[in-house]
C-alpha cells in the first residue's frame, strides 16, 4: 500500500522518484487499475463465448404459477419479463410482512429475555439460541413440512363459522373487495375511496399538529389525538356512503377442493414468512437486548424514582431511547431478511429468485438472468435502508434541539448507501 | 435490573452486630441460611416477586411446558428416528470411500485435538462445559452404538475425546504469563490451527485411498467447506478492508464496488455463479469452486467487519506508528490490523457461524450433497417418505451443535479480550 | 485532485494497451480451451473417470442408497459407457443432478460428461441450450397421479384442482398447453421434486403429474403403494435420452452407439452371461460386428468410432443387455412398452424381455 515513509517535508526535490509521495502514490494506482483491468478483461474474455442479449424476456412464459395476490399471471400469454416481475412482487410481499412481524416479535422476545422473571427470561433465551443457531433453510422446511403434515386437509377442514377456513392448503380470511357500489359505478370506486382516504389522513394530521402547536403554546388541552382520529374516521366513513359503498368483506367458501373469494394465505407463503419471521426476530430481540442494557443504569432507576409502572417504564422511557441505537442493526436484520427470502425455492413459493432460477432452466442465459437478480436484491435493499433511514432521521430529529436532520432525497440516498454496515448476520 | 444485579441485592440482607446494621459478604450469608431459606427465596425473587411477576412466569411456564411436552411427544412417540439411524452413513459422510474410514477419524482426533489444546491455552473449562462435552459425547456415542456393533468405532471416539482431554490439560501447563515457553507454545498452537484445513483435507484425500473431491458429502462436506470458506473469507476480506479505507480513490472504490456488489445477492445467487460462471473462469473441481465462491462471498462481510475495527482505532495510533518511523505497511501489520482484528472479534464469528448455517444452501443449487442435500436422499427412500421432518430436525441439531460451539467461544474471546468493556 | 486525475487517465491509457495485448496474444489459448472441452473421450481417459450426472432421488432410475451407493435404471448406462471408454465399469463418478433446474448448466460447464437423468429431448433444449441427445433410452408419457379415494379418473374430471408439478421440466410447460386446450382452469403448485411429491402425499394437491414412469417408479417405492392411483391417461410423449454436449459428435457417436448397440445385443440375445462365449466364437457376422471380433478369420471390422471396435462387448460384459438392465433395475414396476400408441402404462399390455419393447436398434454395421 502506498503512503509515506517518512515526512513529505523531509525529501529534498531531488531525491529519487520512487521516494516521491505523488508519484508513488500514482505508481501505485496505475499498477493496481493495470492489474484490475486485466482480472476484468479475463473475465469477459471467459465468459464472452457466450450469447448475450434480453430478448429472451419477451417470450412467452409458457406455464403457469397460479395466481398470486393482486396478479392474474396467466403462462401461456403472459411474457418471461412479467413471470420475473411477478416474483419480485412475491418476494416483496414476503419481505413486507416479515419485516413488521419480526420486528415485533423480536422487541417482545428482547424485552422477555431482560424479564425479571427468571423463568420467562430463560424462555426468551432458549427461544434465542433455538432459532439463532440453526439454518434458516431447514427451519422452513421443517415448517412446512409440520404445515402440510400437521394441518387437516381439505376434506376435514377445520372451519370457524363460515368465516375462517384452515387447512394444509392454508387460511381463508374474509378479505374487502372492491365493488361498484350502489349508485351502479364502476371498481375503480375503490381507487377513488382510497384516495380521500389518503388526502383525508393528511388533512387530520395537519390539524393534529397544529392543535399540538396551540396545546404547546398555550398550555390548554386541545385533544390533538382524539380531534385528528375523530376527523379521519368522519372522512372515511362520510365518503364511504358518498361514494356508494365500493367496498365488501367477502367471505372464504370452499369450492371443489379450493379456497374461493375471501383471501386465502397460502402454506408456502406462510412457512417462508413464519420461519424468516421467527429467524429474524431471534436476531432482532439480540439487538433489542443490547440496546437496552447498553442504556445507563440511571433511567430505570429514573423511572423508578418518578413511580413509574413497570410498562410505562418500558414503553416512555427505556425502549424509545434503546429505538434509537437499534435502528441501524435492526436495518441490516431487514436487509437480512430481503436476502434470505431467496430460500422460498424450498418450500415452493414463487419469489423472483426461483422465478429467475426457472427461467434460467428453461433458456440458459445464466449471465444476464444474476444481473438481474443482483440489481433486484440491491433495489430492494436500497429501499428498505432509504426508509428506515429517514425513519432514523425523524426519530434521532425529535430530540435534537437544533433541529439539525439529513433532508433532501440525494443525501438520504447518500446515508442509506454508507450506513449499511453489516451486523451479525449473512446470506 | 439485570438478573444477577437483582440476586445480588436482595441477598445482601444486613443482619446484627454490636448493635450496628452490618451488610456480610454474600458468601457468608449464603453459609449462615439454610438450603430451604435460600430456595424459597430464590423462587420469591425470580419468579414471584409481584402479582405481574407471577403473571409472567406463570405464561411463561405454560409455553416452555406445552413446547417442552410437545418435544418430548415428538422426540419419543412420533417420530421415526430410523430413517436416522438407518441413513446414519449417507447422512454423516455419504459416499465417502468404504475402508478409508480411519482417514476420518484420525481428522476428527487431530481437530478434537486442536479444539483441547486452543481451550487449554487461551480459556478455561467451565462445569456447563463439561457437562456440554458429556452431552454431546453420549449423544455422538448413542449415534455411533444404536442398533449396530461398531466397537472399533467407539473406541476411535474415545480416542478423540481423550485426545480432547490430554491436549487442554497439556496447554493448561503452559504458564499463563508471558513468557519464552508460552510465546513457543502460542506459536506452535497457532500455525497448527491456521494450517489446520488444508491438513484435515490432506488426511482426508492425499495417498492412495484418499477420498476424491466428488467422494465428499453429507455433514463431512458441511464441516470441510465452512472453515475452508471462513479462513478464505479472511484472507480476502483484510486487504479489501485495507483497500477500502485507503487514501487511494483507485482502490477504495473499487473495493468498495466489490463489497457492496457481493452484499447485494443472497448467497445462493453467487452459489449460482459457482455453477453457471465461475466455470469458464476458473474451471477446477465444483467443491474448489464452491469454496472459492465461499471465500468471495463472506470476505465481502469480513472487510466490512474489519473495516469497523479499523474506524473504531484512534487515529493517534497511526501517528504513533509514523512517528516511531514505521514505513505504512508495517504500521499497518504491527500496529493497526492486531488492533483492527481484536475489535472486530466478535463480529466475525458472527460472520462465521452465519457461513456455517449458510452451507446448508448448497444443495439447493450445487449437486454437492451436504447434510442437507443427503436428507433429500434419505427420505427419497419409499419407507421414509413420511419421515422428512424427523431427517431435518436432526440436520438443525447438527448444525446448531456447531454454531452453538461457536457462538459460546466467540462470547469467550469477547469477555477475554474485554471488547465489550470498552 | 489534478494528479488523481491524470494518474486514472494513465492507468485507463496503460489497461487499454493490456487488454489490447491480452486480446492479441490470448488467439492460440482460447482455441485450445475450447478443445479442450470439445473433445469428451480424450478428457474421460485422460482423467481415468467418466463423469455421469444422474439423478439421486428418484427410485428405479437414479437412487442414492443408505451406504452411499448410487443405483437405477440409468446408473446402468452410466456403467456401460465407463465400461466401453475405460474397460472399467466401476470408473464413474456420479454427479449429482437430481436438481432439474440446473442439470444443462451442469453439462454446459462441463461438470459432467454425460446426462443421463429422465430427460426429455425437446426441441427447445437440443437447439437452444448446450445440450445434444442420443438414442432414446425409455419412452414415457406425461401422467398424473391422485389418492386411492380420489373421484378423478382422467384430465377431464380436474377442473379447478391443485396440481403438483415439477418446475423447470417439459411435463409443467405440457400442462399448460393441455387445460389451456381443455379451457380449464387449474392451480399449479410447482416446486423442487421432493416438495411436490410431499405435497401430493398430504394432499396439499389433488393430483401429481409427472412422466408416467416417474410416479409409477416412486409410488412403487412406497410402503402403501395400493393408497395411489396412477391415471392411464397420458397428455405427451417423454422420450427419455441421455443428453450430451453440443459440437461433439465423436462422444455422442459413443454414447449414441451404445445405447443402439444395448438394444441390439437384447435382439440378437446376446446376454452378459453369454457375451465372452460369443465373442470367442461368434454364431454369425452381425454377432461379431457387434462385438468387434473376427468371424472365422476374418477381419475385425472397425466402424471408426473414437473408441476401440469391442467397446459394446465390455459394455454388455459389465450391465448386459437393455433388456438384462431393464428386468433387474425396474423389473415388473412398469411394464415394457410395446408401440407409440400404448405408452401409458397398461398391465395387460407387457411385451416380453427380448422383443425390445417400443425401442429398436438402428443397424449396426
Amino acid at each position: 500500500m502506498a503512503a509515506n515513509p517518512s515526512p513529505p517535508t523531509s525529501l529534498a526535490a531531488g531525491a529519487p522518484l520512487i521516494y516521491q509521495r505523488r508519484i508513488r502514490r500514482w505508481a501505485v494506482q496505475i499498477v493496481y487499475l493495470a492489474i484490475t483491468a486485466f482480472v476484468i478483461f479475463y473475465v469477459v474474455q471467459a465468459l464472452g463465448e457466450r450469447e448475450y442479449g434480453f430478448g429472451f424476456l419477451n417470450q412467452p412464459a409458457g406455464f403457469d404459477i397460479g395466481n398470486q395476490w393482486l396478479v392474474d399471471f396467466d403462462g401461456t400469454t403472459s411474457s418471461r419479463l412479467t413471470l420475473f416481475f411477478v416474483g419480485v412482487w412475491s418476494t416483496v410481499r414476503v419481505v413486507a410482512v416479515v419485516i413488521a412481524l419480526s420486528t415485533v416479535l423480536g422487541v417482545i422476545v428482547g424485552v422477555a429475555r431482560l424479564s425479571p422473571s427468571w423463568l420467562l427470561s430463560k424462555t426468551a433465551m432458549l427461544f434465542v439460541e433455538l432459532f439463532r443457531n440453526t439454518p434458516l433453510y431447514v427451519q422452513v422446511v421443517i415448517w412446512y413440512a409440520i404445515g402440510l403434515f400437521g394441518l387437516p386437509t381439505i376434506q376435514n377442514v377445520v372451519n370457524i363459522g363460515n368465516f375462517l377456513f384452515l387447512s394444509n392448503r392454508g387460511v381463508a380470511l374474509p378479505w374487502p373487495h372492491e365493488q361498484g357500489g350502489f349508485w351502479g359505478g364502476a371498481d375503480w370506486m375503490v381507487g377513488v375511496w382510497v384516495g380521500v382516504l389518503v388526502i383525508g389522513g393528511a388533512v387530520a394530521l395537519k390539524v393534529r399538529k397544529r392543535l399540538q402547536n396551540q396545546e404547546q403554546a398555550t398550555g390548554q388541552t386541545r385533544y390533538p389525538n382524539r380531534i385528528a382520529m375523530g376527523m379521519f374516521a368522519g372522512i372515511a366513513v362520510v365518503s364511504f356512503f358518498l361514494l356508494g359503498m365500493p367496498v365488501y368483506v367477502d367471505r372464504p367458501i370452499i369450492e371443489g377442493t379450493n379456497y374461493a373469494e375471501g383471501m386465502a394465505v397460502r402454506p408456502e407463503f406462510a412457512a417462508l414468512t413464519l420461519g424468516l419471521t421467527v429467524y429474524t426476530g431471534a436476531f432482532i430481540a439480540e439487538i433489542v437486548r443490547a440496546s437496552i442494557q447498553a442504556l445507563p443504569k440511571g433511567q430505570t432507576e429514573a423511572a423508578n424514582a418518578i413511580g413509574l409502572s413497570n410498562y410505562q417504564r418500558l414503553t416512555l422511557i427505556i425502549l424509545p431511547q434503546a429505538l434509537r441505537q437499534m435502528i441501524p442493526s435492526i436495518t441490516n436484520q431487514y436487509l437480512n431478511a430481503n436476502k434470505n427470502s431467496s430460500i422460498a425455492l424450498g418450500v415452493s413459493y414463487f419469489d423472483l429468485f426461483f422465478v429467475a432460477n426457472i427461467i434460467s432452466n428453461k433458456i440458459g442465459h445464466a449471465v444476464e438472468i444474476f444481473f438481474m437478480i443482483i440489481v433486484t436484491y440491491t433495489v430492494l435493499s436500497l429501499s428498505i435502508s432509504l426508509v428506515m433511514n429517514i425513519a432514523n432521521s425523524r426519530i434521532t430529529a425529535r430530540d435534537k434541539e437544533d433541529g439539525t436532520r439529513t433532508s433532501g432525497l440525494r443525501q438520504r440516498l447518500i446515508y442509506a448507501l454508507r450506513s449499511r454496515v453489516p451486523m451479525g448476520e449473512t446470506s | 435490573m439485570t438478573e444477577s444485579e437483582e440476586r445480588l441485592t436482595s441477598t445482601t440482607a444486613p443482619t446484627e452486630r454490636h448493635g450496628q446494621k452490618v451488610v456480610l459478604p454474600p458468601h457468608r450469608q449464603r453459609a449462615a441460611r439454610p438450603y430451604q431459606v435460600r430456595a424459597a427465596n430464590w423462587l420469591r425473587i425470580n419468579l414471584f416477586a409481584s402479582w405481574d411477576r407471577t403473571l409472567l412466569t406463570v405464561i411463561s411456564f405454560a409455553i416452555l411446558g406445552s413446547v417442552i411436552a410437545f418435544v418430548v411427544w415428538f422426540v419419543m412417540s412420533y417420530a421415526n428416528w430410523n430413517v436416522v439411524t438407518d441413513n446414519r452413513r449417507l447422512l454423516l459422510i455419504g459416499s465417502f470411500p468404504h475402508g478409508a474410514e480411519w482417514r476420518l477419524w484420525v481428522g476428527l482426533c487431530f481437530v478434537f485435538t486442536l479444539a483441547g489444546a486452543s481451550y487449554g491455552m487461551w480459556s478455561k473449562l467451565g462445569l456447563r462445559d463439561g457437562l456440554f462435552i458429556v452431552i454431546g459425547s453420549a449423544f455422538a456415542l448413542f449415534m455411533i452404538l444404536h442398533e449396530t456393533s461398531q466397537a472399533w468405532a467407539a473406541l476411535w471416539f474415545g480416542v478423540a475425546v481423550v485426545l480432547l482431554s490430554v491436549g487442554y490439560l497439556l496447554c493448561r501447563l503452559v504458564p499463563r504469563e508471558e513468557g519464552p515457553t508460552r510465546r513457543v507454545a502460542t506459536r506452535v498452537l497457532g500455525l497448527l490451527l491456521a494450517l489446520s484445513v488444508p491438513i484435515v483435507f490432506a488426511l482426508l484425500m492425499a495417498g492412495p485411498g484418499g477420498a476424491d473431491a466428488n467422494e465428499l458429502s453429507g455433514y463431512l462436506l458441511n464441516l470441510l467447506l465452512a472453515p475452508a470458506g471462513i479462513a478464505g473469507g479472511i484472507l480476502v476480506g483484510i486487504p479489501l478492508a485495507l483497500g477500502r479505507a485507503s487514501s487511494l480513490k483507485a482502490i477504495s472504490w473499487t473495493c468498495t464496488a466489490y463489497i457492496e456488489v457481493v452484499r447485494g445477492a443472497p448467497l445462493i445467487g453467487w452459489l449460482f455463479v459457482a455453477l453457471f460462471i465461475l466455470s469458464d473462469i476458473i474451471g477446477g473441481d465444483l467443491i474448489v469452486r464452491t469454496m472459492v465462491v465461499l471465500a468471495i462471498f463472506t470476505g465481502a462481510y469480513m472487510a466490512e467487519y474489519i473495516r469497523g475495527g479499523l474506524q473504531a482505532l484512534p487515529r493517534g495510533q497511526y501517528e504513533a506508528g509514523h512517528a516511531v518511523g514505521l514505513p505504512h505497511w508495517r504500521t499497518m501489520q504491527l500496529i493497526i490490523l492486531p488492533q483492527a482484528l481484536r475489535i472486530s472479534i466478535p463480529p466475525i464469528v458472527g460472520q462465521a457461524i452465519a457461513l456455517w448455517k449458510d452451507t446448508a444452501l448448497i444443495s439447493i443449487i450445487l449437486p454437492l450433497r451436504e447434510l442437507v442435500g443427503s436428507s433429500r436422499s434419505a427420505i427419497a427412500q419409499g419407507e421414509f417418505i413420511t419421515a422428512r421432518i424427523e431427517v431435518y430436525v436432526f440436520a438443525a441439531v447438527m448444525f446448531w451443535i456447531v454454531a452453538f460451539v461457536m457462538s459460546r467461544v466467540s462470547q469467550r474471546i469477547e469477555r477475554s479480550l474485554g471488547v465489550g468493556q470498552r | 485532485m489534478k494528479t488523481l486525475r491524470y494518474g486514472l487517465l494513465t492507468a485507463m491509457v496503460l489497461a487499454v494497451v493490456a487488454m489490447v495485448a491480452i486480446a492479441c496474444g490470448d488467439d492460440e489459448s482460447g482455441d485450445s480451451s475450447g478443445e479442450g472441452r470439445g473433445d469428451t473421450i480424450q478428457t474421460i481417459k485422460d482423467r481415468g473417470e467418466l463423469k455421469c450426472g444422474v439423478k439421486q432421488t428418484q427410485p428405479l432410475f437414479g437412487f442414492k442408497e443408505a451406504d452411499g451407493s448410487v443405483v437405477g435404471f440409468d446408473v446402468e448406462f452410466c456403467k456401460a459407457l465407463a465400461a466401453a471408454v475405460l474397460n472399467d465399469a466401476s470408473k464413474v463418478e456420479f454427479v449429482d443432478a437430481s436438481n432439474a433446474a440446473t442439470r444443462f448448466e451442469l453439462l454446459a460447464s462441463g461438470e459432467i460428461d454425460v446426462l443421463i437423468r429422465t430427460t426429455t429431448i425437446t426441441a427447445e433444449r437440443d437447439a437452444g441450450r448446450a445440450v445434444d441427445f442420443a438414442q432414446t433410452t425409455f419412452y414415457t408419457g406425461q401422467g398424473f397421479a391422485v389418492h386411492a379415494d380420489s373421484a378423478i379418473q382422467s384430465t377431464a374430471d380436474m377442473e379447478g384442482a391443485t396440481i403438483c408439478v415439477q418446475s423447470g421440466t417439459t411435463t409443467e410447460q405440457n400442462l399448460d398447453d393441455h387445460f389451456t386446450e381443455l379451457g380449464f382452469d387449474y392451480t399449479p403448485l410447482g416446486g423442487e421434486d421432493a416438495e411436490t411429491q410431499d405435497a401430493f402425499l398430504a394432499r396439499r394437491c389433488d393430483v401429481w403429474t409427472a412422466d408416467q414412469s416417474n410416479l409409477a417408479s416412486r409410488i412403487s417405492a412406497f410402503d402403501n403403494p395400493s393408497d395411489f392411483r396412477v391415471l392411464g391417461q397420458i397428455i405427451s410423449k417423454e422420450p427419455l435420452a441421455p443428453g450430451v454436449r453440443d459440437y461433439d459428435s465423436e462422444w455422442k457417436d459413443v454414447v449414441n452407439w451404445i445405447v443402439h448397440g444395448l438394444i441390439y445385443a437384447e435382439e440378437l440375445g446376446v446376454t452378459k452371461a453369454n457375451v465372452g462365449q460369443m465373442a470367442s466364437n461368434p454364431p454369425n457376422t452381425t454377432i461379431a460386428r457387434l462385438l468387434g471380433v473376427a468371424y472365422e478369420g476374418g477381419a475385425v471390422a472397425d466402424l471408426g468410432f473414437g473408441v476401440d471396435p469391442q467397446f459394446l462387448q465390455r459394455a454388455i460384459a459389465a450391465v448386459g443387455n437393455y433388456g438384462e438392465i431393464y428386468t433387474q433395475e425396474i423389473g415388473n414396476n412398469i411394464p415394457r412398452a410395446c408401440t407409440l400408441n400404448a405408452l401409458a402404462i397398461d398391465a395387460s399390455v407387457d411385451c416380453p424381455p427380448g422383443k425390445g419393447g417400443i425401442l429398436y436398434a438402428l443397424p449396426y454395421r
